[in-house]
Formats: structure tokens, C-alpha cells, sequence
């Protein structure tokens, strides 16, 4: 397996600016930081689809407004004191242990506010504009799609082939994902289970231009793609393996999702993997009325968390933890006040996970401001366009260059840094394969800073905040060449997310790093 | 291409596509009946609705009604358990009864329209086996009448007030679910979003305007166990007597306070816009003839149609018959346009061999129930959309139909299609197998291999096969022996018909072209 170098070529001109900004990771600084594109060919994405709209104020809950939320919505808030929480004016759904957790390990970030200019209220169009990254009516093929169709010209009909033998995507379930549709074909290949076996048949025809032509030559083309996709996932699964205890069986997107870590441990190449969950449309009943953390939207959110937690601790006892990232969305979030149905109607933003080892873990954006005036139909205003983010994953896991990013988007693109460095091992530094790393992390007093310095030279290192400033000067000294582990004082500081930063010269090197009580 | 009335050639090519898209599969006898009968007064019989029976009671959860009588009017039981149980028992039937119609003789548009107003309305069966019945019912006895009624009549059933919450929508609180969806997916649709909250024809301010209107609907008796039915009430201190005001795409009128008419006044006003009729007729014209719309199509097809369904007071039988009368129906490139959905695959195989479960009423609903379930496994639960915008094949650009068919369903269909014909379904002790030897000998010329072929050909593809096929189909008849062979080999049979030395071989001669025939490419399509 390939893996990110650890970088180089910064100047320390940019480290002295802010690299957030707003409250947002603004990506031209940082960029500059890592070399992402390294070893971008291995890696995964896992995009889980939440349908129907899912009511972000009950799932990230802004603490700092919890007073007017009681005014908003009572019938369903989440009693303050059940909320887990990240941080004093964060806290997540007390369904969502498994992602708390993950979120504490560094392995989580929220991205707050996250929707699109103008928010259609229509399931169809907004999953579209979701699916297409465009707000253009005309644009029917997917984002994935669209790239896919950048990179791989003339699908269907060339593939696969000895050089691409797998498919791009796998949406799991039965129905191929909006998002990977491109201008010919559909680029995900559907799978339920990949353990079955594939052995389909084929007949003869001829495309003679017309619509039953395309039709015919269509579904000619699928069947032939289902036997030769189906062998490679087949063989792949079978050959693949999967560690983690947490899989509950009873929980279809857990199953699925383990699968995925079946396919990817087997040697699958498959570059982005789809799953849905649907459920989130809680017009009614989306909390018990006997109990508010009870109820239908509870279920889902335990199912979600409890999914993406047992995956993500399969891919680190897989060691595949590097090569895959994830990240949830849903077509809209929910209005502010609750209906009289103990449940919500269609609103606008909403929050945005992002999970893996590799993600900028923390949360990006400030919370919504909630009034404590009942405004009829009111959502939550969009801060961050979801189109940034597909565009900044693409640039920064994809290692897709900028310029062709900018491409497969009508909107001028702000990239977000939402990749930063991976949660390496202990290990991964004794070998060679990163430069440094802190541990206990998260960290409930001090910590130790592993450092492979390469040469000997002067290194300083020092604790930022998510605004860039600095909070702390570890060190500022000579190390000799080899493997330092390195004391550093930080019970002073008050819980939640910090970066450690290391310079030495005109490089740089940010580990994200987070303070417990 | 015009909605001129067709006056071409009218052959089996033509009467097999009529009957293709309007049915759920002819057989070969039927598509010749309608050659002789002649293009008017096939169409004329096909749009009829036919009666059905009740659903019958067959499974042991039932335990209000007797076996083999119907429970659509009959009360739950009163433990949880047992209501539990009866509710189970009565989807089933349900179920059952629902594939029973579609599997049925003649030949009736009556059940691609019910199919059509299903996805139309999206409702999911989720509040009551009872409510889902007479909501089927409701949309089958009006599946060609005044689509005007039909919307006000959905708009107070109670499946519909349950599954888009009409029925918590007060004016103590709006619940807009059902408002929206009356505009965006009912009657009007969606255009372009032209400024904040405007959709080309309706706003957001009519959205919510229209949820006050319609307050003050209330649902009882779901799984009562002293109630025959559920019904739809209104309760006039639930409703909004305040004015509400439209936008400017109504007009700007008014909706002064009508109680419990109101929402018919309200629906009154949406349907005086003209792009009602655009909007249904646009529909009507991707479920019957194809989803892309070419210029020529929006500019002349849709709005001829759509005056026609104005001038006759949204009558949608008028706007049928002028469709399926006309030369733009039958130009040749609109054949095999559409890619058969699930049910429409499973039936057009079982309906155009005649074949059908003759076992007693519990063998028969569980034959029914199993078809339900293998639609649902290839992306078809009927009564079960999986949104209240229907199917996706039928609104999802661009794929369309081709959204029924992807490599996990493909394998599936052709799972069923090798069940079905070659070892049957074995269900509680009941082998149900296609009625191959039936649809042989009701073929033109069975002795005749060429024959045989042609007609198959002419029932199970949207258009003509090359001649190497049919010589591959041909050549699968008669184990690659001359032609003749197959006459000896079928006349031996026609001696002793039920000798299986003699039946065997001709039953699975045609068992392997069929096969063939089911996984082709070609025969995914109407």
C-alpha cells in the first residue's frame, strides 16, 4: 500500500497567517502543507446517503442555544442533560455514542451549515442537485460521474478491461447511486451481497441508432458487465476479511458497510462505494411522544453511528484505516420549529459528517444561530455549499488537480481543508512511513510527541488553536538525526481541538490533537 | 407524427404494440383478435374498467372472517397480538389479490392505469390493510374517469391523510407534507425554480396556504376492533377559517374560509391552470409512448393532448383514446422504447403462455404472494413505492426504465425467468411451472418450426428480431435438426399427448427457447 509522504515545500511567510479563517479551514495554506495526491490511487470513499432530510438540530445540537430551541421545538429537543457533548456548545444525538467516540479519537469532523444556495425543498430536485453537485436543471450526470467520465472515457463499452478490471463504484443495495451517473453509463455497479456468485447470459444484437437500440444495447452491456464485475467482487470478498466484534447483524447498514471492508481487505480497486439509509423524512413521529430520545429518528442515528463506528474500528484493525474516508449527507435538513406531529417538515442546511483516520477531524463552521421568534417554515441558512466539499475531496483524497476540478463545477469553487494527516501508528514512524505522531490522543493531561527528525537541525513545535493561534510554545531547539520521543506539557489547556504543529526549516508537519477532561 | 387518427397498415406488429403497452401481456390469440377486430373497437375494449372481486381472507392470522371470504369491511381484533396477526394476514391477501388481478384473461387497461395512478399518488401501504384496499379501489373504478374528482377524492381518503399527514394538520399547527405534494407531484408540478421559494407555478407561499386549507381532517378506525372501516372526518375547530392568500401564479386570489369544502375549491383553482392538463398529459405520454420528449412532442403532442383532457372536463378515457388512435402512437421508432418494469416482465411471460395457479385458494395466494415478493426483489413492491414521487424509473432523469435493470436485477430476472420454467416454484407443496405446452398449441402452427418461432417473436419482442436470431431460436427448437424433425417430433406428441416420452422432448425444446427468449436483451422492452 501507497501512503502519503510526509511533506515538504512550505514557507514559513504563509504558516504566520491564519489558515482558518471565518471559523472555516481555508484551504490555500494548508494545501501547501501535504502532498495529497501521494498514493491517492488506493484510496476509498464511502458516501452514505441519509434520504428523505435529515433534521440536523437534532443531530449536531448547538448547546449555546439550547434556550431558544426550547422555544422552537420543544415537543422533540433532546433533554440538555442526555446530549453528548463534544465540547461546551457542541454536542451530538445520545443515540451517536459510536461516533462521539470516533470524533474523540480524531476520527470524526463535523462540518456545520452545510447546503446550497437558494435550497429546493423537493425531495427530488434537492437529491438531485445532492447527486449532480449543480444546481443546474440540465445537469443530469453525477458528480462522481462526471469525473469518472474525465478520467475513464468510452464506458461502458470498454470496460473493464485488463487495466481496470474493477468497478469505479459499488453502490450496495439494488439500485446503481445518482451520483456516479455518467454521460453513457452508469459508473456504480450494484451489489447486495457480494458473496454470491455471478454466471449471467448474454444475447447478440446490433445498436441501430434508434431508442430500442440503446435500450437493447444497454441492457447487452450490463448483463456482460455483471458477469465480469461480479467474478472480481466475488473473489475479492471471498478472499477479503473483516476483525471488528461491533457489527451488529440486526443492523442492514452495519452489514452492508461490512461488506465494504470485506471487498476493500480483499484487494477490491473499487474507488468509491455508495450506501444508503433511508427513514429521515420524520414529518411524524420522529420522537416518541412519551420521550424525545426515543423514536424513529433515534433509531436511525444509533444505526448510523453504530454502523460507521464498527467500520471505521474494522479498517483500523484491518489497517486499512489511511486508505478510506467517508462522509454522510442527506438532500436538505429541517426546518427550526417542530410541527405539532412530534416531528419536522422540509428546511435547508444542515450538518455534514466526515469520517476516517485521515479527515481534518473537529468542527468546521460555527453553530446556527437559533432566534427565539417562531418564523413560519424557517430552516437553517446554508454557510458551507456541500459543492466544496465534493470538490475538496476530490482535489484532496482524489489527488484530481485543481484546474479539473474546477471543470466538472459551474460554481467558483472555496476548497475547505477537510483532509489533513492521518492518525499514523507507533509503528508507521519506527518504519519509515510517517514523521511524527502525539499519543495518549486524545489526551486527558500530557503528551508525548514522536518525531523522526531525518537530519539534524533546529525544530520547534508549537500548540494552535482552530483559529491559528498560538496557544503554546512546546520547544524551539537542535535534534540530532533519529526517533525522539518528546514530553509535552498540556494539562494547562482546556478541552477540545488543538493542532500540534512541527517546523523545522521551510517544512512543516500539523497533527491534530485533542485535550479531554 | 401528429395526433391524427393512424391509418396505416394494421397488423399483429401494430395490435402487439397496442396491447403491449396498455396490458399486462396478450397472447398470441389475443394479438390476432385484435388484427381482425380493427384498431377503434380494440381500443375501445381495452378501455373498460373490469370489475374484480374482493380479496379473500386465506391466511391463519385472519381470525375475524371465515377462510375464503373477505375481510375489507370487517373489524380487528381487540388484543395487540392478534390485531398484529390479522393485519399480517390481510397484506398478504392484499398482496395476493393485487398480482391475482394483474394475471388475468382479458384484456383491460385497467390495471397499467391503477399501476400508473399508484406511482401517480405514491401512497404506501403503511396505515391499514382495510384504508389500502379502498384506496385501490378508489383509484381502480376512476382510473379512467374525471381526474379533477379523482385528486379531490384522494385528498380526503385516509390512506392519503395518514401518509402524507393530512390528517395531523391543523390550524394549530400546518403540516405542509400533503400541500406540497398536492402541487408538486399531484397536479401542477414542478418547474424551474425561478426566484426564492417560486417554482415556476406555485410558490412556497401557496404551499403554505394550502396546508391551512386543508386543516381540519381527521382519520379514526385505523385497526379498530369495533369500526368496519376507517374513516375520514372533519372536524370544523381543527380547520383554518382564515382568508388565504395565493400567489400570483393563482392570481393572487383569495381562498375565503369553506370548511370542510374548502380543499375542493382549492383544487377547483389549481386545475384552471392549463399546466394541469400539460402536467398529467406529460405523464401519461412517458408511462404510454416514451420518456424523452422530443421538440416536436412538447410543442404538438403534449398540448393536443392536454386541450383534449380540458375540453372533456379532465375525463382521462378521452385523452387515452385519442393517444392510442393516433399515428403518433405507432411510428415505428417509438417501439421498444420503455424497459419493462418488474411486474410487467413477470406477467407478460405468465399472461402471454396462459399461465396461471389452478390450485385451491391458500396454494393459489401463496403461488401470488411469492410473485409479489420476486417483483420487490428486482425494485418493484406494488402498493410500496419507495417515495411519495413513485418509482424512481418513472421521473429519474435520464435513465428513465433503465432504472429497473441494473447487474443485480438482471441476474434476478433471469433467476425467475430459469425458476419459473424449468424447475417451477415449489411452494408449500405446489409446483407452479409455466404453461409451456398450452402456449405451444395455441400458437398459429405448432408442427411448424418456423411458425413457432415467428409467433413467438411476434408476442415477446417490441421489434423484429434479425433473421440470424430467429436461426439461433430456430435452431434451439429442433436440436439443430431440419425443420421437419420438429413436425414428426410434435405430431408423435399430438398422438398421445400425454405419453412423456413423446410430450418431454417438445415441452423442453421450447423450455430452452424460451429461456433464450426471456434473457434477451430485446425482450426487456415494450
Amino acid at each position: 500500500m501507497k501512503r502519503r509522504q510526509f511533506v515538504r515545500n512550505i514557507s514559513l511567510a504563509s504558516l504566520s497567517l491564519p489558515f482558518i479563517s471565518d471559523g472555516f479551514g481555508m484551504e490555500a495554506v494548508n494545501q501547501k502543507l501535504f502532498n495529497f495526491s501521494t498514493g491517492a490511487e488506493d484510496r476509498v470513499l464511502i458516501l452514505i446517503q441519509l434520504n428523505g432530510g435529515n433534521d440536523g438540530l437534532n443531530t449536531v445540537i448547538p448547546i449555546d442555544q439550547y434556550a431558544n430551541l426550547m422555544v422552537q421545538r420543544a415537543d422533540i429537543i433532546i433533554p440538555q442533560n442526555q446530549v453528548l457533548t463534544l465540547n461546551q456548545d457542541v454536542g451530538l444525538h445520545p443515540a451517536m455514542t459510536g461516533m462521539k467516540n470516533m470524533y474523540n479519537a480524531g476520527n470524526l469532523s463535523i462540518l456545520q451549515n452545510v447546503g446550497y444556495p437558494q435550497q429546493n425543498r423537493s425531495h427530488f430536485r434537492s437529491a438531485d442537485i445532492w447527486s449532480t453537485g449543480s444546481l443546474d436543471i440540465n445537469q443530469t450526470n453525477g458528480w462522481l460521474g462526471r469525473q469518472f467520465d474525465a478520467t475513464y472515457p468510452n464506458f461502458p463499452e470498454q470496460y473493464p478491461n485488463p487495466t481496470h478490471l474493477d468497478p469505479f463504484a459499488i453502490s450496495m443495495g439494488s439500485e446503481v447511486s445518482a451520483t456516479c451517473q455518467g454521460l453513457m453509463g452508469n459508473f456504480s455497479h450494484t451489489v447486495s451481497n457480494p458473496l454470491n456468485s455471478f454466471n449471467l447470459y448474454e444475447g447478440g444484437f446490433i445498436n441501430d441508432g434508434s431508442y430500442f437500440g440503446y435500450n437493447v444495447e444497454y441492457v447487452a452491456t450490463l448483463i456482460n458487465q455483471a458477469n465480469e464485475y461480479g467474478a472480481r467482487i466475488n473473489a475479492a470478498a471471498n478472499a477479503g476479511n473483516t476483525l471488528s466484534t461491533l457489527y451488529d447483524p440486526l443492523n442492514s447498514l452495519a452489514v452492508q458497510l461490512r461488506y465494504v471492508a470485506q471487498m476493500i481487505s480483499g484487494g477490491l480497486e473499487t474507488k468509491v462505494y455508495i450506501l444508503n439509509l433511508s427513514g429521515f423524512d420524520t414529518h411524524d413521529g420522529q420522537v416518541d411522544a412519551l420521550n424525545p430520545t426515543d423514536g424513529a429518528h433515534f433509531k436511525l442515528l444509533k444505526k448510523l453511528s453504530d454502523a460507521v463506528a464498527a467500520f471505521q474500528d474494522d479498517l483500523q484493525l484491518l489497517g486499512l484505516q489511511e486508505r478510506v474516508a467517508g462522509l454522510t449527507f442527506s438532500e436538505f435538513g429541517r426546518q427550526i420549529a417542530a410541527n405539532a406531529s412530534f416531528g419536522t417538515d422540509h428546511g435547508d442546511a444542515a450538518p455534514l459528517f466526515l469520517f476516517g483516520s485521515c479527515i481534518n477531524s473537529g468542527i468546521i463552521g460555527p453553530n446556527p444561530q437559533i432566534t427565539n421568534i417562531i418564523h413560519e417554515q424557517a430552516g437553517i441558512p446554508m454557510q458551507i455549499d456541500f459543492r466544496n466539499v465534493y470538490a475538496s475531496l476530490l482535489k484532496d483524497w482524489f489527488g484530481v488537480p485543481a484546474q479539473d476540478v474546477q471543470a466538472l463545477f459551474e460554481h467558483q469553487i472555496t476548497y475547505y481543508s477537510v483532509i489533513s494527516g492521518c492518525n499514523v501508528g507507533l509503528d508507521d514512524i519506527d518504519s519509515g512511513k510517517a514523521t511524527a505522531l502525539v499519543y495518549p490522543n486524545p489526551t486527558p493531561s500530557n503528551f508525548t510527541l514522536k518525531f523522526n527528525n531525518i537530519t539534524n537541525g533546529i525544530v520547534s513545535c508549537e500548540i494552535l488553536d482552530l483559529n491559528g493561534r498560538i496557544v503554546k510554545q512546546l520547544f524551539n531547539q537542535l535534534l540530532e538525526q533519529g526517533i525522539h520521543h518528546i514530553p509535552c506539557e498540556s494539562s494547562d489547556l482546556t478541552q477540545g481541538h488543538y493542532l500540534v504543529c512541527v517546523r523545522k526549516g521551510d517544512q512543516a508537519e500539523n497533527i491534530s490533537l485533542i485535550k479531554i477532561d | 407524427m401528429s395526433l391524427n387518427p393512424y391509418v396505416g397498415p394494421w397488423t399483429k406488429k401494430e395490435a402487439a404494440h397496442l396491447l403491449r403497452r396498455t396490458t399486462f401481456g396478450a397472447t398470441n390469440q389475443q394479438i390476432l383478435a385484435a388484427v381482425s377486430n380493427g384498431l377503434p373497437a380494440t381500443v375501445a375494449a381495452l378501455l373498460q374498467v373490469t370489475p374484480v372481486a374482493q380479496p379473500l381472507s386465506f391466511d391463519a392470522g385472519e381470525t375475524i372472517v371465515a377462510q375464503g371470504t373477505t375481510w375489507v369491511n370487517a373489524v380487528y381484533p381487540a388484543t395487540q397480538v392478534a390485531n398484529n396477526n390479522a393485519e399480517t394476514a390481510r397484506y398478504k391477501s392484499l398482496a395476493a389479490w393485487m398480482m391475482q388481478n394483474i394475471n388475468q384473461e382479458s384484456l383491460s387497461i385497467t390495471e397499467k392505469m391503477l399501476f400508473f395512478w399508484q406511482n401517480h399518488f405514491g401512497v404506501s401501504a403503511v396505515t391499514e390493510a382495510r384504508a389500502m384496499y379502498h384506496f385501490i379501489t378508489l383509484l381502480r373504478q376512476n382510473s379512467l374517469g374525471d381526474f379533477k374528482q379523482l385528486v379531490k377524492d384522494v385528498t380526503i381518503d385516509p390512506s392519503m391523510l395518514i401518509f402524507l399527514n393530512g390528517a395531523s394538520n391543523t390550524v394549530f399547527s400546518p403540516n405542509e407534507n400533503y400541500a406540497r405534494e398536492l402541487l408538486e407531484l399531484f397536479t401542477i408540478g414542478k418547474g424551474n425554480q425561478i426566484g426564492a421559494g417560486d417554482y415556476s407555478y406555485y410558490t412556497e407561499m401557496d404551499v403554505a396556504a394550502g396546508s391551512k386549507i386543508l386543516t381540519g381532517f381527521q382519520v379514526s378506525g385505523i385497526r379498530s376492533a369495533t369500526m368496519p372501516s376507517t374513516i375520514a372526518t372533519y372536524t370544523p375547530v381543527l380547520h383554518n377559517t382564515t382568508a388565504k392568500q395565493l400567489s400570483y401564479h393563482f392570481n393572487d386570489v383569495v381562498v375565503a374560509n369553506a370548511n370542510g369544502n374548502e380543499y375542493a375549491s382549492y383544487i377547483d383553482i389549481i386545475f384552471q391552470q392549463p399546466q394541469v392538463a400539460n402536467f398529467i398529459c406529460t405523464k401519461l405520454y412517458r408511462y404510454f409512448v416514451n420518456y424523452d420528449l422530443s421538440q416536436d412532442v412538447v410543442n404538438t403532442i403534449i398540448p393536443g393532448l392536454a386541450q383534449t383532457l380540458i375540453a372533456n372536463n379532465y375525463n382521462i378515457q378521452s385523452v387515452l383514446q385519442e393517444l392510442f388512435l393516433s399515428e403518433h402512437f405507432y411510428y415505428g421508432t417509438l417501439r421498444g422504447t420503455i424497459i419493462r418494469n418488474p411486474l410487467d416482465m413477470l406477467f407478460s411471460i405468465l399472461n402471454a403462455t396462459g399461465t396461471a395457479p389452478t390450485f385451491d385458494l391458500v396454494g393459489n395466494s401463496n403461488i401470488y404472494l411469492t410473485i409479489y415478493y420476486a417483483a420487490e426483489n428486482m425494485g418493484l413492491s406494488y402498493a410500496q413505492p419507495p417515495s411519495v414521487a413513485g418509482w424512481p424509473a418513472y421521473y429519474q432523469v435520464p435513465a428513465y426504465s433503465k432504472l429497473w435493470i441494473n447487474s443485480t436485477t438482471i441476474k434476478y430476472r433471469f433467476d425467475v425467468v430459469s425458476g419459473i420454467l424449468f424447475s417451477g416454484l415449489t411452494i408449500a407443496g405446489n409446483n407452479f411451472k409455466l404453461n409451456t405446452m398450452g402456449f405451444l398449441n395455441a400458437l398459429s402452427v405448432p408442427s411448424s418450426a418456423p411458425d413457432v418461432i415467428d409467433d413467438i417473436c411476434d408476442v415477446f419482442f417490441p421489434e423484429t428480431v434479425s433473421l440470424i436470431e430467429k436461426t439461433v431460436l430456430k435452431a434451439i427448437l429442433t436440436n439443430n435438426l431440419p425443420d421437419f424433425e420438429w413436425t414428426l417430433q410434435y405430431n408423435d406428441y399430438l398422438v398421445d399427448p400425454t405419453n412423456p416420452v413423446m410430450l418431454d422432448p417438445v415441452r423442453q425444446r421450447l423450455e430452452l427457447v424460451l429461456n433464450r427468449v426471456f434473457k434477451m436483451p430485446q425482450f426487456q422492452m415494450i
